[in-house]
């Protein structure tokens, strides 16, 4: 049984069907990469998994039990965590303070949470900027803070959305690196993002979607060899 | 039968009169996405003017308008350029809360200046109402009808056709885009505010009439104005329209078939209900 | 640690002397009337500053208070230290569905549709006569004829208000200084920062806003309670009115929002001016209540306390 099963999901707003009749699994341990072009509906996906908003039609299974219709907070407790395409800190409050409510959840007892936040943002390269406002962090920092916080809440299952953009050559091989770790340690996770290079690098499969429906899934090299792939990114007269 | 047929009508005449009200705080919001909690004593203040209009000078309400509409326009404008838009920066929380002691400033200065007494305009052709098709229409309230509705339009074309009005309605979509576009938010929101508060006088002089006129109306009148852009949708002028003469209709027919005591809180119930199976409004916005 | 325990020491101390040693009745009565509006202040608070949700309908929770806790003494013959906090209970009771239903909306949303709650109390305050005696009110003529420690309390003086005025401020400061230091109270912070990033790290934020309006509302009751025993008469008008909603915020605007001992200030600063006012002009303390509010929030928006704290941090850093 995979640890994340999607299946028929549907959701539209107004006339516009941003997902469709979507099928996909997550086995554990994995590094899935979803892909597509812009507006396909990859982040739609993140909020029906998170509970942000609720589906139309679909099943979302985490661990065989259905978690639709659950909010936000409560599928964070179940186990799964995700970051935003535009980082979403708490801008007035430390990286530490940021951190720490976040690890409230596993961790009642603030000298508890405040010791797990600090391990984690060690873990992801904020040792120096513990007591630093998050909205002065520098956009690299701000989305190593974004992975802390959905770090501490020790999930088993990780979505990260686009977690790529905005930054240049270097800091994307160093993000891979962070990625790849976090995946080492024992979390799942399921990688959206445009930058081509850190999806080839990373992602052990990759499932493909335009205009909220599955086109490719499989092994990195061959979905972006797919004709369908390639017409959907490129136009019909490349594929 | 009957009985019907009277409430429906004048509710839909009460409601155009609210949807001038609701028209004015939506286009504010829309623009500057503030919620002016004064609103409701800018209607205060227009109510009192035509009553003090009619009381010193013999105006007829429905002429001082033009003279009432304009101040007010202007008193907007400087109202927002030297002391709201200091304020907006911080944040809008605090501007709710500015707006909230403006409202409680202006409605107790007009109480403690003309007492809590209650008031009404007295005209001589307001005595006998007109019986079209056996429905009763008061005449002021069907005067004011139709003003509202040449407003309206007039508020319409202005929106639509004239550069100013295109202006508004682009900084009401997305102000970062229309300062890209050369737009000068800063005095479209200064227009913008003046126009929301004329609006909201103009109403209160048409309504003037109509009503017992008391200082502190403008608590009732937010309340009920806050349903129906709720109703309608935050920044939609058409939503506003369609909300206020919701209001209308439902206020009216709920005096006569549930309880004529309970009128007010009709409306508040209705809202409430709306936000239990409809949290985003009938229309779609109320995040 | 100190820092905070010596002001709190020394307000004990003020606090405990008054009642011994001061006989002048118009100042105990001023006195007791800042320590119930620090109760209402600090009600409204810990939904306003802490939670950063905006009510302007707080006095249909502190009417709540009120008609429970008159009716239960007028009725059932129910004892002041029975009959404030059943006040306060009920409030917070009252409080859940409303918060349920309100808090579906945010910011100014959320203000208004308080408003409109408060309307709706008000107009059933009036209009449910069985139960509430409509505009006719509640009229107490006399009070409870208790004894504390064997001895049979005075009600006609200032001293036993005193000191129940006081209690209960003292526990309206507390309860606000823990939940400053508690985890809900760091959840708060975070759902004023970011709502969404909130629920997205496993805090529920529904729960944790309702809580809080919870406690908020008890305030406000054990004060409507106060206020049902010291001023004996509760009809819709007197303690379901906007103007009370808007004097408790203004008290915990100008005191400071998000501060513990704000309330206490603006509780001082709106009771001066009340008073100067009336001397002066009889009515129409509103008007000044609106004029400092706008004053503040332009100039002060972290409310005179929040000022203070800021000027001292200074202070103390820079020497």
């Amino acid at each position: 049984m995979a640890l994340l099963e999607i299946e028929g999901l549907s959701r539209h707003f107004g006339g516009v069907r941003a997902v469709s009749d979507l099928s996909f699994s997550v086995n554990e341990g994995e590094i899935l990469g979803l892909i597509g072009p812009n507006g396909s509906g990859k982040t739609t996906v993140f909020n029906l998994v998170t509970g942000f908003i609720r589906p139309h039609a679909g099943a979302i299974r985490l661990d065989g039990h259905s978690i639709v219709g659950r909010r936000p907070h409560a599928v964070a407790r179940r186990g799964i965590a995700r970051t935003f395409q535009i980082v979403q800190p708490f801008p007035g409050l430390s990286a530490l303070e940021n951190v720490t409510l976040a690890a409230f959840l596993r961790h009642p007892v603030r000298q508890d949470a405040e010791a797990a936040a600090t391990a984690e943002l060690k873990r992801v390269g904020l040792a120096e900027r513990l007591h630093e406002v998050a909205s002065q962090l520098t956009l690299m920092d701000q989305k190593r803070l974004e992975l802390a916080k959905a770090l501490a809440t020790r999930p088993r299952l990780l979505l990260l959305d686009e977690p790529m953009g905005g930054l240049n050559a270097t800091e994307v091989d160093v993000a891979s690196d962070l990625v790849a770790q976090v995946r080492a340690s024992g979390v799942t996770i399921v990688l959206v993002e445009h930058v081509m290079k850190a999806i080839m690098r990373i992602s052990d499969r990759v499932v493909v979607i335009n205009q909220g429906e599955k086109i490719a899934e499989g092994l990195p090299a061959h979905v972006v060899e797919e004709p369908a792939v390639l017409a959907a990114y490129f136009g019909k007269r490349v594929a | 039968m009957e009985t019907l047929a009277q409430s429906l009508v004048s509710g839909v005449l009460t409601g155009a009169l609210y949807a001038m009200i609701g028209i004015g705080l939506t286009v504010v919001f829309g623009v500057m996405r503030i919620i002016n909690l004064a609103h409701g004593e800018m209607v205060m203040l227009g109510m009192f003017g035509a009553f003090w209009g009619h009381t010193l000078w013999k105006l007829d309400p429905f002429v001082s308008i033009l003279v009432w509409a304009p101040l007010m326009f202007l008193a907007g404008m400087l109202l927002y350029r030297f002391l709201l838009r200091k304020i907006m920066p911080g944040g809008e929380l605090n501007t709710l809360l500015y707006t909230a002691g403006l409202s409680l400033l202006i409605a107790n200065l007009a109480l403690f200046a003309w007492t809590g007494d209650y008031r009404t305009i007295s005209l001589s052709y307001g005595m006998t109402p007109v019986r079209p098709l056996g429905i009763a229409i008061a005449i002021p309230l069907a005067v004011a009808f139709v003003l509202a509705i040449l407003v309206t339009v007039a508020l319409w074309l202005f929106l639509s056709r004239t550069n100013l009005g295109r202006a508004i309605r682009a900084t009401s979509q997305s102000a970062e885009a229309a300062v890209l576009m050369g737009i000068d938010v800063e005095r479209v929101a200064m227009v913008t505010f003046g126009l929301g508060t004329a609006l909201a006088a103009a109403a209160g002089v048409l309504l003037a009439p109509s009503l017992y006129l008391y200082p502190t109306v403008g608590e009732l009148l937010i309340v009920k104005c806050f349903v129906i852009v709720v109703l309608g949708g935050l920044g939609s002028v058409p939503g506003a329209i369609a909300g206020g003469i919701l209001l209308g209709v439902v206020e009216s027919l709920g005096a006569v078939y549930v309880s004529s005591t309970y009128k007010d809180g009709i409306g508040f119930v209705l809202f409430l209900a709306v936000l239990l199976y409809r949290p985003s409004g009938l229309f779609g916005t109320g995040k | 640690m100190t820092r905070r325990l010596l002001p709190a020491l020394l307000g004990v101390a003020v606090l405990t002397a008054i009642p011994l040693t001061v006989r002048n009745s118009f100042f105990l009565h001023v006195c007791i009337l800042v320590l119930m509006w620090t109760v209402l202040g600090a009600a409204w608070n810990v939904l306003g500053g802490f939670a950063g949700q905006v009510s302007f309908g707080h006095a249909a929770l502190f009417a709540v208070g009120a008609y429970t806790t008159i009716i239960l003494y007028l009725k059932g013959g129910l004892a002041p230290w029975w009959g404030i906090p059943l006040g306060g209970l009920a409030a917070a009771l009252v409080s859940v569905p409303i918060g349920l239903l309100c808090f579906r909306l945010r910011g100014p949303y959320f203000a208004l549709a308080t408003l409109a709650v408060a309307e709706i109390v008000k107009l059933v305050a009036l209009n449910w006569e069985s139960v509430t005696a409509g505009s006719v009110g509640y009229l107490i003529t006399t009070l409870p004829p208790v004894r504390l420690l064997g001895v049979a309390v005075n009600w006609e003086g200032k001293p036993p208000f005193f000191v129940t005025a006081a209690l209960l401020a003292v526990v309206a400061l507390l309860l606000t200084g823990w939940l400053r230091s508690s985890r809900l109270g760091a959840y708060l912070v975070a759902i004023r920062e970011n709502e969404d990033a909130a629920e997205a790290v496993g805090i529920d934020t529904v729960r944790a806003k309702v809580l809080t309006l919870a406690l908020s509302a008890f305030l406000a009751g054990m004060g409507g309670g106060f206020y049902a025993f010291y001023f004996r008469y509760v009809d819709p008008d007197a303690v379901a009115g906007i103007g009370l909603s808007m004097e408790m915020v203004f008290i915990a605007v100008v005191g400071g929002l998000g501060t513990v001992g704000g309330p206490l200030i603006g509780a001082v600063f709106l009771t001066a001016v009340a008073e100067l006012v009336r001397d002066r002009f009889q009515m129409g303390h509103l008007i000044f209540y609106g004029l400092f509010m706008m004053l503040v929030i332009r100039f002060m928006p972290e409310g005179i306390w929040g000022r203070v704290r800021r000027l001292t941090t200074r202070v103390r850093a820079g020497a």
